[in-house]
């Protein structure tokens, strides 16, 4: 009898699984990002994984939020655990995350750090974050326009200045202060017409001297400005898009799908990426050097990067660009779905026309220079 | 008689949460504001202001107009619509207006501001109804989302707020002096103008006064209405912070609105000082 009881109870044990663990996911972004996981990658993770449970945590949208983590991770240096174990953060905040040494360099350990090849998974405005960060997917901000009202687009920065001439009023963005749109409009103004070299502006080193290369592209811009219509925010140019008011402005590309999506925006409305190209970013997963479970978060990211759910999740649910090369994506996805994110810009006209924003100290000249130059 | 210490010290107690609360909450941040105001890196500096004039000082001027021209449309407004109630002679007119004019007082500046983009947006509600009633073409619409959009928002948002002070100072005027002037002839314009504005106009000021202090700090409006150049201080700070992490000149920038509001108070102030002194 004893033996008997000796034995169930070493099985019991035998048998009992890996304790539990609770998973924390932290996110900067809208609650969408923070439902994505909550419904979407979390329950998903739960199933694969029995007994563990992840808890997202949202900090609020744009680099507000980043810089909320960032704060969070810096407080909790000297810790022997960080109380995260995943991060999705804005590019912008991977470089002084990894000053201080907050981070992991874990991508050559997953199984999906192969998937992604492009720049933006190893430069991040200029800082080196090669191993540190898995893309979670790219934004991009491209020409909306109404073929009604413009049968033949203008397909470069200096064209749209041109139709922007001939038809006064018709072309509308949000200037600076009204959401990113109308910033990432101004930023492939100066990549197209600044006198300095776009490059320098995206990778650095900053040098001051390069600020001064921006006058005349600046006095062309308040030139245009003229002949444009300023929009109340990026959802106020697709707003006056679909009255009919304007008849092109710069937009997100996801907002631009899922506006159309849900009847917003009329569904012949199109998009076109001008050359020499208009700027968009990526939010990165991130895991914290002292991740209390490390080894779980790595699994939680692989699974978050595999061609399944940047198909599933990424390209399909929120019309964002896969954050690991588009063509391990497409095999998952059915025709429509590719063609309805691919048809107006084109895999190709990504690689060659979707630039990074320049980086920080740069955004920072460009965006005074604009107020100082083009908007007093 | 000097009360007894303990009675002192029990006033000083009773009086130092309120005390406390105020120093810590409200006279501490603006200190902290008004000497950040100052500073760059830890040095004092005027560059802040520097900055302010060189990048906002049209932005400065244009708050200055809309927030002024605003509250003399208020102002004209609040006495017309507390005067047809104190002198109006249709009874259901009046019960009208009194129970219509007060709506907007509990709406939201977001919400106002998120109404008035698609109702003044030149394909939006107000042009689609002019051009359904032969008013004007398609072709003659313009869009009023820019000053005059900040104008209407603010004049429609707060004209009931001095229009309710200013009926109730109207309503405990003696309702004697206006019969007599009625009884004289005096047409009712005259007597709102000449008898009753009078005896009501330092409540008028006041309502006008926190009109004009609430408009300077509105963000929502010009965010949803006109964020464009040039716009309110109030969306210029919230950029100089969202943008640039730039403290000093969003500081800098309060400080020059707060200077503004006080001189509207320091006109006031030494109006009704005149007025004590008559």
């Amino acid at each position: 009898m004893k033996i008997a009881l000796k034995a169930v109870l070493m099985l019991g044990a035998m048998s009992l699984p890996a304790p539990a663990a609770e998973l924390t996911v932290i996110t900067a972004g809208d609650q969408n990002m923070v439902d994505y996981v909550n419904q979407y990658l979390g329950p998903m993770f739960e199933k694969e994984n029995p007994g563990d449970t992840v808890r997202a945590v949202g900090t609020g949208p744009g680099d507000a939020g980043s810089q909320k983590i960032l704060e969070r991770f810096e407080a909790q240096k000297g810790n022997d655990s960080f109380d995260t174990d995943v991060a999705v953060v804005h590019e912008k905040f991977v470089g002084p995350m990894l000053k201080e040494s907050l981070l992991k360099d874990y991508r050559r350990d997953i199984p999906t750090g192969d998937l992604v090849t492009s720049d933006k998974a190893r430069m991040a405005l200029g800082t080196d974050v090669d191993g540190y960060v898995m893309p979670m997917f790219s934004s991009q901000t491209a020409i909306a326009y109404n073929p009604d009202l413009v049968p033949n687009p203008p397909k470069t920065y200096a064209e749209i200045a041109d139709w922007a001439k001939e038809h006064p009023g018709q072309f509308g963005y949000n200037g600076i202060k009204g959401g990113a749109s109308g910033v990432s409009f101004v930023m492939g103004w100066i990549y197209a017409f600044g006198e300095g070299d776009a490059k320098t502006l995206m990778n650095g080193p900053f040098e001051e001297s390069e600020t001064r290369k921006w006058d005349k592209a600046l006095a062309s811009l308040k030139d245009f400005n003229t002949s444009a219509t300023l929009t109340p925010g990026n959802a106020g140019t697709l707003d006056m898009l679909s009255r009919g008011e304007i008849a092109m402005g710069p937009v997100w590309v996801d907002m631009f799908y899922s506006w159309q999506a849900d009847g917003k925006l009329p569904p012949g409305f199109k998009l076109v990426l001008p050359a020499p190209g208009m700027p968009g970013q990526p939010m990165h997963y991130v895991i914290p050097a002292k991740a209390a479970h490390p080894d779980l978060a790595e699994k939680f990211v692989a699974l978050a990067t595999s061609p399944k759910v940047q198909a599933e999740g990424i390209v399909k649910r929120f019309n964002w660009y896969p954050g690991i090369d588009a063509d391990k994506v497409k095999a998952e996805l059915d025709e429509k779905t590719w063609n309805k994110l691919f048809i107006d810009v084109t895999p190709e006209d990504l690689a060659r026309n979707g630039k990074p924003f320049p980086i920080a100290p740069y955004n920072n000249a460009i965006l005074e220079a604009y107020e100082r130059q083009v908007a007093n | 008689m000097r009360p007894p210490m303990s009675q002192r010290l029990l006033a000083l107690a009773l009086v130092l949460p309120a005390l406390l609360t105020i120093l810590l909450f409200f006279v501490a941040p603006l200190g902290a504001s008004v000497t950040g105001a100052f500073s760059l890196d830890g040095d004092f500096t005027l560059s802040n202001f520097g900055k302010s004039f060189e990048l906002y000082s049209s932005d400065i001027l244009f708050t200055l107009c809309i927030a002024g021209l605003s509250t003399g449309v208020i102002g004209a407004l609040a006495v017309s619509i507390g005067g047809y109630l104190t002198l109006g002679e249709n009874p259901l007119a009046v019960a009208v207006l009194r129970w219509l004019y007060r709506w907007p007082l509990f709406i939201p500046f977001i919400v106002v501001g998120q109404i008035l983009r698609t109702f003044l947006a030149r394909n939006g509600l107000m042009n689609n109804i002019l051009i359904a009633g032969g008013l004007l073409t398609p072709l003659q619409t313009t869009s009023f989302l820019d000053w005059r959009g900040i104008v209407i928002a603010f004049v429609w948002k707060q004209t009931p707020f001095v229009a309710l002070l200013v009926a109730g100072a109207m309503a405990s005027v003696d309702r004697g002096t206006l019969e007599a002037a009625r009884n004289l002839g005096a047409s009712r314009l005259r007597i709102l103008l000449e008898i009753l504005l009078p005896q009501v106009y330092t409540t008028l000021a006041v309502g006008l006064i926190l009109s004009f202090v609430t408009m300077m700090s509105v963000l929502s409006v010009p965010l949803m209405i006109n964020a464009q150049s040039p716009t309110m201080l109030t969306a210029d700070i919230a950029f100089r912070i969202n943008a640039y992490g730039d403290y000093g000149v969003a500081n800098a920038l309060g400080l020059i609105s707060l200077l503004m509001t006080a001189g509207a108070a320091a006109i006031y102030l030494r109006h009704a000082a005149r007025e004590r002194a008559r």
